[in-house]
């Protein structure tokens, strides 16, 4: 009996020097969320940080990035990754831009077509072209739209970049996640939608489309001649924020290593140091 | 019983059974209020959107994803809330998911749990209930995963033609994402719930009532259809209200298939009707809960809550009602 009092005494004490270890190396679990398309750079990025700095946990929910930016101001979570810029409704909080992104027209890769001008994917997303003939394609088939509901931060800056404000019309297929319009692209022959840089490159089975003549990748997103480009942004409460959430922010915005990720994974670093001198950032 | 526990009680203090009887008491007294809380929060809520609108919240008019951005933009840019709200497109393609479902379901769980109970050998009986019993555990998402990798791209290239894209090409896409995508996953969902309370309902009939019209000359599909199932009609009841609640409120799946817009499919559109898209209102109320934050948003998610829970209530209410002029010759589910 004493022994087994002993053992739970010990096993009780073993879980809170568990518990209360890390939170004295003032080092607790940081959440964020927010966009959807900027989830697959978060798990990038806080993979390689647990090298730069082990007493941080990062955990994100990707909730999409308007509902991101109230966790921050409701105090739910330390930081929030958005992909528009900030509104009026963003009211004490500091965005800064982390790295620039683009927003992609993307097709099914069965699909002739390689150029859009944006007031034809203008035309498409209101409703006004339903037809792929009307767009130079050899599909003789009427376009199946896809896009993302009201509440992402991708149909915010696509609203204001291409619908010039107006709502996407009911022949839209609204879909919850970025990477969900990725699979209905790839599935779908006659499907044209929006999505991240990162959830349209190599391996997501669907096609990137030109627009303007501009091609969605690094190169014509770092000279912003693409006319999606857009920043990807770090979201913290204007006052006192989560210093680890700081840090995090600091190193991907300006760290060479930080840099290599994103472009890695499909982003353009904007901020990054371009040393060690030897190898210069990527830039390609 | 009774007096006894009283002497007791005046004697000294109370034996355990008591106590435990009170514990219990108060355990479901608990229960009760935490009902009556949620109840009153739900449509304490809710209120605003409904006194804005009044009727009008159930009826028709405009396009609801276009006014749910319109109300929670409305707080965030410091503006006078908006409430306007028009539900209908959402509640119609909760009922027809619903409806739907639950028919198809019905009939094919009937046929099943009248096989698996009376007809079927002991060895397929064997196999057959346990991955009924597995199917009825299977988390939604996965089905909605399923749905949207198989089933939604299959309809949207082998069930859908040109033609009929291009005749609602203006009004609504026709990707596949669409009414039948939700209902016939749904009917996978809810029919081996279905099955299980059959079947429970069925084996109980007594043997003798069976046997009895087996001794007369009628055969075994004839005395069990007559006998079997009449006698197991509360239990059918039963189980079709514990599906119809489980596809009310089925809501990750349906997000993921029925495609997201609040469009009403249209029964004049023919064929057509079967592959529109819609959006039941669990599915709305998901994907517009991240605009929580915003008050007039609030109320109006609140009062589409409110909605379902009227229904669920009034459903339960409806099973019970019907299960009465069965009871005095039905065996009890």
């Amino acid at each position: 009996m004493a022994r087994r009092t002993k053992a739970i005494l010990g096993g009780l004490m073993l879980l809170a020097v568990l518990i209360a270890g890390p939170a004295s190396a003032q080092a607790a679990t940081v959440f964020g969320s927010g966009s959807s398309a900027m989830q697959p750079y978060f798990e990038v990025l806080a993979a390689a940080y647990k090298k730069v700095d082990p007493s941080t946990k990062l955990v994100y929910t990707a909730n999409n990035g308007n509902a991101g930016a109230k966790d921050v101001q409701d105090g739910k979570s330390a930081f929030a990754f958005q992909t528009r810029p900030p509104l009026p409704s963003d009211s004490g909080l500091s965005y800064s831009k982390l790295f620039l992104d683009g927003l992609c027209v993307a097709v099914n890769p069965g699909n002739v077509l390689n150029n859009l001008k944006i007031s034809q994917v203008r035309d498409v997303f209101l409703g006004n072209v339903t037809e792929w003939q009307a767009l130079g394609s050899n599909l003789r088939s009427p376009i199946s739209a896809f896009g993302r509901n009201s509440t992402a931060g991708l149909y915010t800056f696509f609203q204001s970049a291409v619908l010039g404000g107006l709502t996407q019309a009911t022949n839209v297929t609204q879909l919850d996640k970025d990477g969900e319009v990725a699979v209905a692209l790839s599935r779908n022959p006659a499907g044209i939608g929006y999505v991240g840089l990162a959830n349209s490159g190599p391996g997501s089975g669907v096609k990137r489309l030109k627009l303007e003549g501009q091609p969605c990748q690094a190169s014509a997103i770092k000279t912003l001649k693409y006319p999606l480009s857009r920043y990807g942004w770090i979201v913290l409460p204007a006052s006192k924020p989560n210093k680890a959430a700081t840090r995090f922010g600091d190193w991907i915005r300006t760290s060479y290593a930080a840099g290599k990720i994103i472009a890695k994974a499909g982003a353009v670093p904007a901020f990054n140091a371009k040393h060690p001198p030897k190898k210069k950032a990527k830039k390609k | 019983m009774a007096l006894a526990s009283r002497t007791h009680r005046a004697s000294r203090g109370l034996l355990p059974d008591q106590r435990a009887e009170l514990m219990l008491g108060a355990l479901v007294c608990a229960v009760l209020l935490f009902v009556l809380l949620l109840v009153v929060f739900v449509f304490k809520e809710a209120w605003p959107s409904f006194d804005h609108n009044g009727f009008g919240w159930f009826g028709p008019g405009g396009n609801p994803d276009q006014q749910v951005q319109e109300i929670y933009t409305s707080a965030n840019l410091l503006r006078r809330p908006v409430y306007t709200f028009h539900a209908w497109p959402i509640i119609w393609g909760t009922l027809l998911t619903t409806l739907g479902a639950v028919t198809l379901s019905f009939v094919s769980a009937l046929f099943v749990s009248v096989f698996v109970v009376e007809f079927a050998p002991e060895a397929i009986k064997r196999i057959l209930e346990p991955v009924v019993r597995l199917l009825a555990s299977v988390p939604s998402v996965i089905f909605g995963l399923l749905g949207v990798l198989i089933l939604v791209p299959f309809i949207g290239n082998h069930v859908i033609t040109d033609g009929n894209r291009r005749s609602v090409a203006y009004i609504v896409s026709l990707s596949g994402y669409s009414l039948l995508a939700g209902v016939l996953i749904l009917s996978l969902m809810i029919a081996p719930l279905m099955i299980a309370v059959f079947s429970d309902g069925l084996r109980a009939v007594p043997r003798g009532w069976l046997e009895g019209s087996l001794g007369l000359g009628i055969n075994r599909w004839r005395t069990f259809w007559k006998i079997g199932v009449r006698t197991a009609r509360p239990a059918l009841v039963a189980g079709t209200v514990l599906a119809t609640a489980r596809a009310l409120g089925e809501t990750v799946m349906l997000a993921m298939v029925t495609g997201g817009v609040s469009f009403a499919p249209n029964p004049a559109d023919g064929l057509i009707f079967f592959v529109e898209p819609t959006r039941p209102l669990a599915a709305t109320i998901l994907q517009t809960a991240e605009e929580l934050t915003s008050e007039p948003m609030r109320h109006t998610i609140f009062a589409m809550a409110a909605v379902l829970l009227f229904s669920a209530a009034m459903l339960s209410l409806a099973g019970w009602a019907a299960k009465q002029p069965m009871k005095r010759y039905g065996v009890r589910a």
